[in-house]
């Protein structure tokens, strides 16, 4: 999990490029919308594809994805329970 | 400025009456498509068939091209206009054009083969163009620069929108429903529409004019609509008088079907007073034509107001949006009277024009002066403030980085940014760090290039190849150069124009009648302009100068 954690946060930076933030920088308990990183709208549907592009993970409706993207944790929790590849 | 022809060239028709009719009969051609343009998901768009591309396509021009001739062609028939007149325009509005041809050689291309001898403008303001290519004909009318102004819009479709605006999760696989509550989003939609504006016919005693029209951004987010509607409201106040609010048949509403759109024109219809005027809303007839939208709403409005009868918003059935607004699944009958068309889109833009049947009132402007408060210019390897060499060491796109860390470092949003907004933005912010800026609030932004978003365009298609097919809504966006204008507006709360124009090259006197047009007649008092080509890496300029109004 720690190391699904830690990956997670590198592909999150990646593909909303966070240049300036490193891993120990996100706390995954801390949510990731509104406050913390200031993610928008469009961040959210970008973690939309980066789930799908790498644990093949497809959400069915665009707003499944307030739950599951609160925060670095639950987002691990559900790629670990769901992901295909 | 009068209206002396006009056509539609959709999969409903080719000429504006078939188009008419075939709308007034309630026809649509939406219909869902599965694995065409190599897009797994299914969606929903109204597309010409191959017979139709067949009959449009002409020799040595793209389908693109095709279509903007084939349209331009036929509502010159109508007229009598001297296309080759050094005082004859064509203005085109398209979001994307051909894609991997940069609009402005496509432009450039289709004018010399209609016998244009004027240099075409490109309007690229994403989904306003086709408005706001009407209000740049109408100031540029204005300052007696021309006596026939031809404006086309047009867009088709293809793998590169319909994928960018599913991963946006902004369609519908069904034909949309717009302003009901049961909306899911937008349908795409192929077409091209044409609007000749002269000064030398009258067909009729009494024609259609279109009197006014105005541009405001709403400072609020890149793709989502302000929730009070603040850019459309503005925009609204602009064009109409109490005497016009009265006049009104009926408001043309952009109407996507999408959550946000709808909801905030219905905001911005009740916020303004115009609770009770009747509304059409034609995407359930065409879909999203984009480039087109803007003119074949126009067009398809006055002919409505004429007949007093306006056709059931297709897919309409019950009201899903917060503001008061009067539409219908049935045909309304309205009283022979004026036209308010409205339109937002991408990049925060919104636009609004008025429409009056009337006796030709010839109003000449003459272009105001300007006076310019500060500039810079950025090269790959240059930075100047007002004429005065800024030390930097990086080259290229980490020279942009570099002066953001240096000089700005507050605005982490800077990352998130494409090359040609992370550009725009920097420049921006050293532009106006220099001077007291502190009343932006009506502070335009107008910016030109030749080369309009290459660089997002080349990334975006990395993402849609076959076998690695995960299209980025984030990249995506970026594919509107007008995007950068937004960007620009968001970070100094402008609430005025954002405009983008593309040009066949660098023209100082061309760009510069456009801006002084732009602020006859505007309560502007600042405006961000200039010059800014972004072809790659290693390959921009930038040109900006912050200017006022002289008095």
């Amino acid at each position: 999990m720690e190391e699904l954690v830690l990956q997670l946060k590198q592909q999150i930076i990646k593909t909303l490029n966070l240049e300036e933030i490193t891993p120990d920088d996100i706390d995954p308990a801390a949510p990731l919308f509104g406050e913390g990183l200031g993610l928008d709208s469009i961040d959210a549907l970008e973690l939309i594809v980066m789930l799908e592009k790498y644990y093949g993970i497809r959400l069915s409706s665009p707003a499944q994805g307030k739950e599951i993207f609160k925060s670095i944790d639950t987002i691990a929790q559900y790629v670990q329970k769901n992901r295909t590849k | 400025m009068k209206i002396v022809a006009t056509n539609i060239t959709s999969p409903l028709g080719f000429t504006t009456r078939q188009n008419l009719e075939a709308v007034m009969h309630g026809q649509s051609h939406l219909h869902t498509w599965q694995g065409t343009f190599g897009i797994p998901e299914p969606f929903c768009a109204s597309l010409f068939s191959d017979g139709q591309n067949h009959e449009l396509q002409v020799p040595d021009m793209t389908r693109f091209q095709s279509l903007v001739y084939r349209s331009v062609s036929e509502a010159l028939s109508h007229s009598n206009i001297n296309v080759a007149s050094s005082r004859t325009l064509l203005v085109l509005s398209s979001t994307k054009g051909d894609i991997t041809t940069p609009l402005s050689i496509t432009a450039t291309k289709i004018a010399a083969k209609l016998g244009f001898t004027t240099k075409p403008i490109v309007v690229c303001n994403a989904c306003t163009s086709g408005v706001c290519a009407q209000i740049l004909a109408l100031r540029l009318f204005q300052t007696g620069a021309y006596d026939n102004i031809v404006v086309c819009g047009a867009d088709l479709q293809g793998k590169f929108i319909v994928s960018g605006f599913q991963s946006l999760k902004a369609t519908s696989a069904h034909p949309c429903r717009p302003f009901d509550m049961e909306r899911n989003g937008l349908n795409l939609g192929e077409a091209a529409a044409t609007i000749i504006f002269s000064r030398e016919q009258a067909p009729e005693k009494q024609s259609w004019n279109l009197l006014s029209g105005d541009i405001r951004n709403d400072a609020h987010h890149i793709s989502n609509p302000s929730k009070t509607a603040e850019g459309s409201y503005r925009s609204i106040q602009a064009v109409l008088t109490p005497e016009r609010k009265d006049s009104l048949s009926l408001i043309s509403v952009h109407g996507t079907a999408t959550m946000y759109n709808d909801q905030m024109e219905s905001v911005a219809i009740q916020r303004s007073g115009l609770s009770d005027v009747p509304v059409t809303a034609l995407k359930g007839y065409y879909g999203h034509t984009m480039g087109a939208t803007g003119v074949i709403e126009t067009i398809l409005a006055i002919h409505f107001a004429d007949k007093g009868r306006i056709p059931p918003s297709r897919g309409f059935s019950e009201l899903g949006v917060s503001g008061r607004i009067n539409i219908s699944d049935q045909t309304i009958t309205t009283h022979p009277g004026s036209v308010l068309k409205i339109i937002s889109g991408f990049g925060g833009c919104n636009a609004a024009l008025y429409l009056e049947r009337c006796q030709e009132s010839e109003t000449r402007v003459t272009p105001c002066g300007y006076t310019t408060l500060s500039s810079v210019s950025i090269t790959t390897d240059t930075v100047l403030c007002d004429g005065i060499s800024v030390p930097t060491t990086q080259q290229g796109r980490a020279l942009l980085t570099e002066i953001y860390k240096t000089h700005i470092a507050d605005y982490p949003k800077f990352y998130k940014m494409d090359l040609l907004s992370r550009l725009v933005f920097v420049a921006s912010e050293m532009l106006t760090r220099s001077k007291t800026f502190n009343d932006a609030d009506d502070c335009s932004v107008i910016l030109f290039n030749r080369s309009s978003s290459i660089v997002a365009d080349t990334e975006y298609m990395q993402t849609i190849q076959p076998g690695n097919y995960y299209p980025s809504p984030s990249v995506f966006v970026y594919t509107l150069p007008n995007i950068c204008t937004g960007e620009i507006a968001i970070r100094n709360n402008c609430h005025g124009e954002t405009s983008f124009y593309i040009l066949p090259d660098k023209d100082c006197e061309l760009m510069d009648l456009i801006v002084r047009a732009s602020m006859t007649g505007n309560d502007n008092s600042h405006v961000i302009t200039g010059w800014v080509d972004c072809n790659s890496d290693q390959d921009f300029e930038i040109e900006l100068k912050l200017i006022t109004r002289n008095i």
